[in-house]
């Protein structure tokens, strides 16, 4: 079985150009949400392939890379899906995509349907239709092993606790109340963080759960399970067709006891799965399409309280780049040679490697060294070391381009290296900085939306939740792209009004 | 007031100065000429450091360096910004600071390096403006002024910090003809109030009128020295004579 990369994945790394995006796509698309125009059965049948929407990341016991064989996924949803698929006369394949887009990716024909673990719920079925469960799940509290006073969701107010982004338990703690809940884009990241001691406990789906403490002795299972609830296929609501053939198809699976088979090889049956036999479809009733842009009062102080976040990280993260930056360049430009050396290979390791891998060293890594940031304060240093080694270099850029006999005037009046610097050469290369570090700065305020991989709920990161619970891409984007606007905007102004004030060339 | 022994330097593999020797009284005013590329500019930054010669030793009102290597201790370092402090320099490109005004050029240094009180030095800067004809641009920014008002603020920014040594590195190469007077009169002011002086410079009338010895610059050597009318009456020298042809001819 082989998988592939959907453009969403690259959209969750620019979130703005997702909005924007959507924007267009949607505009396109007219209105109409399912674009899809043939029947998918028949499409499938003459492809020859069923193509399945998941996210591999983390997906244990879902679908996951073996860890033997890496280029091999493994799953219970992998062998039920090359199940249904053998039920439908096709081969199934697996299309990788990010797991809270996989709505929207399935609305947009990326693929047929969506198996990996989707809740059926009120929300999820506005949007698209399930066939018949195959799972039935519930909640459970995973800890480390030794917190025995962790058995129930009440136990957990006033502690942070893990979710993941967009699950049913993320919904379920954050309307319980009174917890601090901890928002993990994928599983590892959350037990890492509970292994490091920034959250005591997690909530999550129990075949996570399952698999997660049978692997690592260090946690448990604390209390019972609760909230149970189904995972369904979800398709297009068009697809009438494929959803029979799809529900006559689990079934039968059911009833040869194919899937109780597949169940207990990944040890996640148990005895709620009888339920699935005499599944009974609850009607939901369908809710006019939320207008977030018409609603505007309940959903943007949500945005503007991210905003905040996204506000102090940037600005708080520039500081950091901007004074590490002049130290560095100074280093680079002026100290003896391994110091020197030390500045250039700081600045091209840096620039080298991405962002977002630098972030997981900070926060995931150093706690094995015995350094535990908050995310705050990681997403702070991330950001401020990452950019000052641009800075660094806007810097060099800026002191280079003033002629050498300015420095050899400064000298040539007695002035040590340092005065000189500091009296006739940074003056002058400051004004010359000054695009290139805003360009920086506002290129921060973008940026910064990735420290919500490590739980930070900033701009972004609110724009994603809300979108995902609203399904209102549009409004939420516009307002979304207005706050950053409102924001950088002022910033490109006062870096201009800066320039013109350092003028000195003028006759 | 200026003794030079032996001063060597090179540029890689190629020797521009081939052991130079030069002594010089106090309020004498040289003026070295010579054909371009001879070594007479590089001369003149070495005797304030801003070129490190190789070999050879340098003492300008009783601070010596010798050559060889960069300054590599504080004790090094601090010998060299006295010879620095015992010379003002005058550039070609005159090398203002183009973000503070003409007065700003003239008190930055003695504020920042000899501590002088701001008033002090102001009021000092105020007069050096005016004894170069500027008084009225103190608060003009270089970009504002022509190119001899600039040469004359860069030399007023070098008296500033009242140095032993005046040196003159072609001052008058980058204006255009009608502007190299103004500087040339404040030159020879100095050199009637008695200021030492060296001059690299191509403008003969002026070493012929002002000098008290011109030294003949030719391949990194002194091929000649003498008072000017000697050099310029009587040349000894073949390559002497040649230049003098040349520049006489242009």
């Amino acid at each position: 079985m082989c998988y592939e990369t959907t453009p969403m994945n690259n959209a969750r790394r620019c979130p703005l150009i997702s909005a924007v995006f959507w924007f267009a796509f949607l505009l396109l698309a007219s209105g109409s949400r399912a674009v899809v125009a043939a029947e998918t059965l028949e499409v499938i049948r003459s492809r020859g392939e069923l193509l399945w929407g998941a996210d591999a990341e983390g997906g244990a016991p879902y679908v996951y890379p073996d860890p033997t064989r890496p280029e091999q996924l493994i799953g219970f949803e992998v062998e039920l899906a090359d199940a249904l698929a053998a039920q439908l006369g096709v081969k199934a394949r697996m299309v990788q995509n990010q797991w809270d887009q996989l709505v929207p990716a399935l609305e947009r024909g990326n693929f047929d349907l969506i198996l990996n673990g989707l809740e059926i719920t009120p929300e999820n079925l506005q949007r698209i239709t399930f066939a018949r469960p195959y799972y039935a799940y519930a909640q459970q509290i995973v800890a480390r092993v030794g917190a025995t006073n962790l058995t129930k969701l009440a136990d957990l107010r006033g502690r942070p606790v893990g979710v993941l982004s967009g699950t049913a338990a993320q919904r379920l703690v954050e309307a319980f109340g009174g917890v601090d809940v901890r928002i993990y884009p994928g599983n590892v990241e959350n037990f890492q963080d509970m292994k490091a001691g920034r959250i005591e406990a997690a909530v999550l789906d129990l075949p996570i759960a399952l698999f997660y403490v049978r692997e690592d002795p260090e946690f448990q299972l604390a209390g019972e399970p609760f909230a149970p609830g189904y995972y369904g296929i979800g398709v297009r609501e068009a697809d009438k067709t494929l959803l029979a053939a799809l529900d006559e198809a689990i079934s039968r699976l059911i009833t040869d006891g194919t899937l109780e088979r597949i169940l207990r090889k990944y040890g996640i049956w148990d005895a709620r799965q009888a339920s699935l036999k005499n599944y009974q479809a609850e009607a939901v009733a369908k809710r006019a399409r939320i207008s977030t842009l018409r609603e505007w009062p309940k959903y943007l102080p949500l945005l503007l309280r991210g905003a905040v976040t996204t506000v102090q990280l940037s600005v708080l993260g520039m500081a950091l780049a901007m004074v590490t930056g002049l130290l560095i360049v100074l280093v680079r430009l002026y100290a003896v040679a391994p110091f020197r050396w030390l500045a250039q290979a700081y600045v091209e390791f840096i620039r080298g490697t991405p962002l977002l891998i630098q972030l997981f060293l900070i926060y995931y890594g150093l706690p094995e060294l015995g350094i535990r940031l908050n995310p705050f304060l990681a997403g702070v240093i991330g950001l401020g070391l990452n950019y000052a080694a641009n800075e660094a270099e806007n810097y060099r850029a800026g002191i280079q381009a003033i002629p050498p006999g300015q420095m050899e005037a400064a000298l040539a009046l007695g002035m040590s290296r340092g005065q000189a610097l500091r009296h006739v050469v940074l003056p002058q290369a400051l004004r010359l900085v000054i695009p290139p570090v805003t360009n920086d700065f506002i290129a921060m305020f973008k940026d910064s939306s990735i420290v919500s991989v490590i739980t930070m709920v900033e701009l972004t990161k609110v724009y994603g939740m809300l979108a995902m619970s609203t399904y209102d891409y549009i409004g939420l984007g516009l307002m979304t792209a207005g706050i950053y606007f409102a924001l950088s905007y002022p910033a490109s102004l006062l870096a201009g009004w800066l320039e013109r004030k350092l003028r000195y060339d003028r006759r | 007031m200026i003794a030079v022994e032996q001063l060597v330097k090179s540029y890689g593999a190629t020797r521009v100065l081939h052991g130079i020797d030069h002594t010089q009284q106090r309020g004498e005013a040289v003026v070295l000429i010579g054909p371009s590329g001879c070594g007479k500019s590089t001369f003149l930054r070495c005797l304030n450091q801003l070129e490190l010669a190789d070999s050879g030793s340098i003492t300008v009102a009783g601070v010596t360096i010798t050559g060889g290597h960069p300054p590599r201790t504080g004790e090094a370092r601090e010998r060299q910004r006295q010879l620095r402090l015992k010379t003002g320099m005058v550039f070609q490109q005159f090398n203002l600071f183009p973000h503070l005004t003409a007065l700003q050029n003239i008190t930055t240094a003695p504020v920042v390096v000899k501590q002088l009180p701001a008033a002090e030095a102001e009021a000092r800067g105020r007069a050096l403006l005016a004894k170069v004809g500027l008084a009225n641009k103190a608060d003009a920014y270089p970009a504002q002024l022509s190119g001899g008002q600039q040469q004359r603020v860069a030399i007023a920014r070098a008296l500033a910090m009242e140095p032993e040594v005046m040196l003159f590195d072609e001052p008058t190469s980058a204006l255009d003809p009608e502007l190299r007077d103004e500087v040339l009169r404040v030159m020879r002011q100095l050199v009637e109030e008695g200021m030492t002086m060296i001059v690299v410079t191509h403008e003969m009338q002026f070493a012929r009128d002002m000098a008290d010895r011109v030294l003949f610059f030719d391949g990194g050597r002194v091929a000649e020295s003498g008072a000017p009318d000697e050099l310029f009456g009587n040349p000894r020298n073949e390559r002497t004579r040649e230049f003098l042809k040349r520049v006489a001819t242009k």
